[in-house]
């Protein structure tokens, strides 16, 4: 048994038994608010892991609320139907506040949420035929289980049912947030463009815990109205939403426990100030303010950070060269060539950036683009691989049409770039960043997931295995265990390149791979693009590096102002006279006393 | 019936004023510093209050005491920004938010210890008789509420696009690193933002304070609106404040008029959900969305 899983019987344990140590009613109400503001708390953390902050999340909890009470008070449904049917109402709100407002980020999807949830208090307030508006919604019904006279009665009651809804929580926000959902979402916060080409959509993993975190909020709505058995507008207050997102990041954003300790902490602490009177709120800021500017990673961080003190991991066996296994090959039929751009132009205003650019990779092949700066290579590679609409013209994936896909679909397919500047998802262990980028191989759904089926402890297991390999083929299987931002720049390339390989690629884009490496670095990466070619793989690549380009390329296409002015083998375009005139040069200049 | 139309629009519009230049501050902040100001609504009822107790607790003249009382806020905001701000630079977009809120609850809870949460009224020198013209009737405050208003969005707009100092700040909105580069000294233009925003929150909040009520809690609702606008005119952008300020403040007056003056207050929020469904990026926002 692992030190964790101790720890967490003890805990399980003493959350059972506290009602029996003859705890007064008091506290046990203080309990079970802390517990309905972890589960609050919760579904906001998992939310804020792909970096976005939901501000108006108490109205969910609201909707939640009062869908649960007014289905009791008007039609006299029993809590056991109400409380589901709450959560799944402030499920389907958040759905279609997220349809709306996930594709926008940072501090405009707080200030919507906000507004979201301000629209809500006020319908709340003025719709008094269906709510009774400020008056207030008396009269819900205790909770019961399935008939009057098993309705729950005594604090002790409802504190055994919100253990157990609080327990779901955290079942639920671990299993997601410990698995490839939760690499998902943190991908989307560290570095969304490779989180997308790495065949993670951001949209969709964003909408997923949307909707779960409101769920959540809903059921706990649910039991507020059936606990509380009174509603007011109040609970669409914005404090209320303070109080979870304080809760979670003093708690720790992102991790797991945060929320739960953030929640104790903050459900106690304003209880504790009353002795202060007047200057309570006053006292609650002040706190408030120190644990943001002393403590902005959260107290499970601080916890943590003691206890890792203690130990430190094992190194990883070093095998580094070892090869891994590839992807498959490309669409169905092998005669079409990997890859076809035809006729693509990109026009920005006026200029045109590509323009009527045509060509294709064979299987097995390495082709190089190159050209000056500006001649449109970047443009190309971002039209490939879905972050920039083309103007006119095709991209043919094997024999499928893959023009206008959105990035993640186009990875999905097996095409994956890396990017010209160092990509990375910097606050992540190497490990996880090709364990985030394996995404796409994975088979098992969310119910697999949120039940660690066996098949998907399997599926964890051979991901975490084929990241290694990953690893070790670049050499970096020593370092598995650093974040990624602590590594120098050349092995961040190295990563890079993991990255790429990770969703089993059968055609890889690299954007200047060499820019920045020195030369033994340059000679080892060509080492690597040729072991890449040796699984299968067919690779075009833009570089900047004639001696890479010339020494490992198959054949060559120049670009100048957006238009191919020679294709050929290395030597043809040595000899090529508009291309020593355009990009490579006489060597005169040098040549000359 | 017209002239009832027009008669709400000019309201609407005084009442846009002061929203304008709450929504400029904000917008001003955000944009340079990338921190949202969840403590604006209070900065603008410390407006509002410093008024109050300058002229109407201590019987300074109004329009020295309106002065003060605006230097007082930015005083507030230079000092915010120096000690809290500047500290939590770097940190994720949240870390600054929240700060801002716990701000905005001691300041709000420091007001009501101060001034007790009772709402007062500004005796202001004008005449309460309204003036008229043509079909339309305006109190003198309001009047000159509008054109305090008017006079310090073309101030602000002036002093950004003209000086010095304005053209640093422009230089950081745009790169902070390239403006650094270039012998800006980045530190002294945030806490000049931040004081200056707060100046503006103060203004709107000393004028509207001296139309209608002062109360502690005053700058909640003030704040929630201010966010609306600067949504609607994008994030960091001067000109989609001063649109979206006068919009909502038309549109709210409309709406409390015609439609119901309950929703008037939702008003703001309907309208950028609906943008938003159009023009994600707000209706000036040129420079996309912003992390």
């Amino acid at each position: 048994m692992t030190v964790r899983s101790a720890w967490g019987i003890a805990g399980g344990a003493l959350a059972l038994a506290l009602p029996l140590l003859g705890v007064d009613d008091y506290y046990l109400h203080l309990l079970v608010m802390a517990g309905l503001f972890y589960v609050l708390a919760a579904g906001m953390n998992l939310l804020l892991a792909s970096g976005q902050l939901n501000l108006g999340h108490t109205a969910f909890f609201g909707l939640g609320a009062y869908a649960s009470g007014l289905l009791g008070v008007h039609y006299g449904l029993s809590p056991l139907w109400t409380l589901p049917a709450g959560a799944l109402f402030s499920g389907i709100a958040g759905w279609l506040l997220g349809l709306v407002t996930l594709r926008l980020r940072g501090a405009y999807f707080v200030l919507v949420t906000i507004g979201f949830a301000e629209v809500i208090r006020l319908v709340v307030t003025n719709w008094t035929d269906l709510t009774q508006g400020p008056m207030g919604l008396a009269g819900v019904p205790p909770f019961n289980l399935g008939a009057e006279r098993f309705a729950l009665t005594s604090k002790r009651h409802y504190y055994y049912l919100m253990l157990a809804l609080a327990g779901a929580t955290l079942w639920i926000t671990a299993r997601l947030l410990d698995s490839r959902v939760g690499r998902a979402l943190r991908a989307v916060k560290e570095n969304e463009a490779l989180a997308e080409s790495s065949g993670i959509s951001a949209y969709r993993y964003t909408l997923l815990a949307m909707v779960i975190a409101c769920l959540l909020a809903g059921a706990a709505g649910g039991f507020y109205a059936h606990y509380i058995t009174f509603l007011s507008p109040e609970l669409f207050g914005f404090q209320n939403t303070v109080t979870m997102a304080v809760m979670v990041v003093a708690g720790g954003q992102g991790t797991v426990l945060g929320p739960a300790v953030g929640a104790l902490v903050f459900t106690f602490a304003p209880e504790l100030l009353r002795m202060a009177a007047f200057y309570r709120m006053l006292l609650y800021g002040v706190i408030l303010l120190l644990v943001v500017m002393f403590m902005p990673r959260g107290l499970v961080f601080y916890l943590r950070r003691l206890a890792a003190s203690r130990a430190s991991g094992p190194a990883a066996a070093a095998r580094d060269g070892a090869p891994f296994e590839a992807g498959t090959g490309v669409g169905e039929s092998a005669a079409s060539p990997a890859l076809t751009v035809e006729h693509v132009t990109v026009r920005f205003g006026g200029l045109a950036a590509v323009d009527d650019l045509s060509l294709a990779l064979g299987r097995g092949e390495i082709l190089a683009l190159i050209g000056p700066n500006g001649a449109g290579k970047s443009t190309a590679f971002n039209v490939i691989t879905g972050f920039q609409a083309a103007g006119t013209g095709r991209v043919r994936f094997g024999s499928d049409d893959i023009t206008g896909d959105p990035p993640y679909r186009i990875a999905g397919r097996g095409l994956v770039r890396m990017f010209q500047r160092t990509s990375i998802f910097p606050d992540s262990s190497a490990l996880d960043n090709v364990l985030t980028a394996c995404h796409r191989l994975a088979r098992t759904g969310l119910a697999g997931v949120l039940c660690m089926s066996r098949a998907n402890r399997a599926e964890e297991r051979g991901q975490v295995e084929r990241a290694r390999d990953l690893l070790a083929f670049v050499g970096l299987g020593h370092k598995e265990g650093e974040l990624a931002r602590m590594l120098s720049c050349g092995e961040q390339r190295l990563l890079g390149l993991a990255i790429a390989l990770a969703p089993a690629p059968s055609v890889l884009l690299l954007d200047e791979p060499a820019a920045g490496l020195n030369a033994v670095e340059t000679a080892r990466l060509m080492g690597l693009i040729e072991g890449i070619r040796g699984h299968g793989l067919s690779v075009l690549l833009v570089e900047h590096d004639m001696k890479l380009v010339m020494g490992l390329c198959d054949r060559v296409v120049v670009l100048n102002y957006g238009v191919k002015i020679a294709e050929g083998t290395p030597a043809e375009i040595q000899r090529h006279q508009e291309v020593i005139r355009a990009y490579l040069g006489t060597g005169d200049a040098v040549a000359r006393p | 019936m017209l002239a009832e139309l027009v008669q709400h629009v000019v309201n609407g519009l005084i009442l846009g004023g002061g929203y304008a230049l709450m929504g400029i501050g904000l917008t001003l902040i955000f944009g340079i510093m990338r921190v949202v100001n969840f403590a604006h609504g209070e900065l603008y009822m410390l407006g509002a209050f410093f008024l109050y107790t300058l002229f109407s607790l201590w019987g300074i003249n109004f329009f020295a005491a309106s002065l003060l009382a605006v230097a007082g806020v930015a005083l507030v905001g230079a000092v915010v920004e120096r000690l809290i701000l500047r500290r939590l630079r770097g940190q994720p977009i949240e870390i600054p938010m929240l700060a801002t809120v716990a701000l905005s609850v001691i300041i709000q809870n420091a007001a009501i210890l101060a001034w007790d949460p009772s709402p007062k009224t500004i005796r202001h020198p004008f005449s309460p008789v309204p003036l008229t013209f043509g079909p339309v009737h305006v109190v003198a405050i309001r009047v000159f509420a509008g054109a305090v208003a008017v006079g310090l969005i073309v101030g602000a707009h002036l002093f950004i696009q003209k000086t010095r100092l304005g053209r640093a700040m422009r230089a950081t909105f745009q790169d902070t690193d390239m403006a650094r580069l270039t012998g800006v000294d980045v530190d002294r233009i945030y806490l000049f933002t931040f004081a200056f925003g707060a100046a503006l929150a103060g203004a709107s909040g000393a004028l509207l304070g001296a139309v209608f009520w002062v109360y502690p809690a005053m700058g909640d609702l003030a704040a929630l609106k201010s966010f609306a606008i600067v949504i609607m005119g994008g994030l960091g952008n001067f000109l989609g404040a001063i649109v979206g300020g006068l919009l909502l403040g038309v549109a709210e007056s409309l709406g409390a008029g015609y439609i119901s003056s309950g929703y008037k207050d939702a008003i703001g929020f309907v309208l950028i959900i609906v943008l938003l469904l159009w023009r994600p990026q707000g209706l000036f926002g040129g420079k996309g969305l912003v992390r």
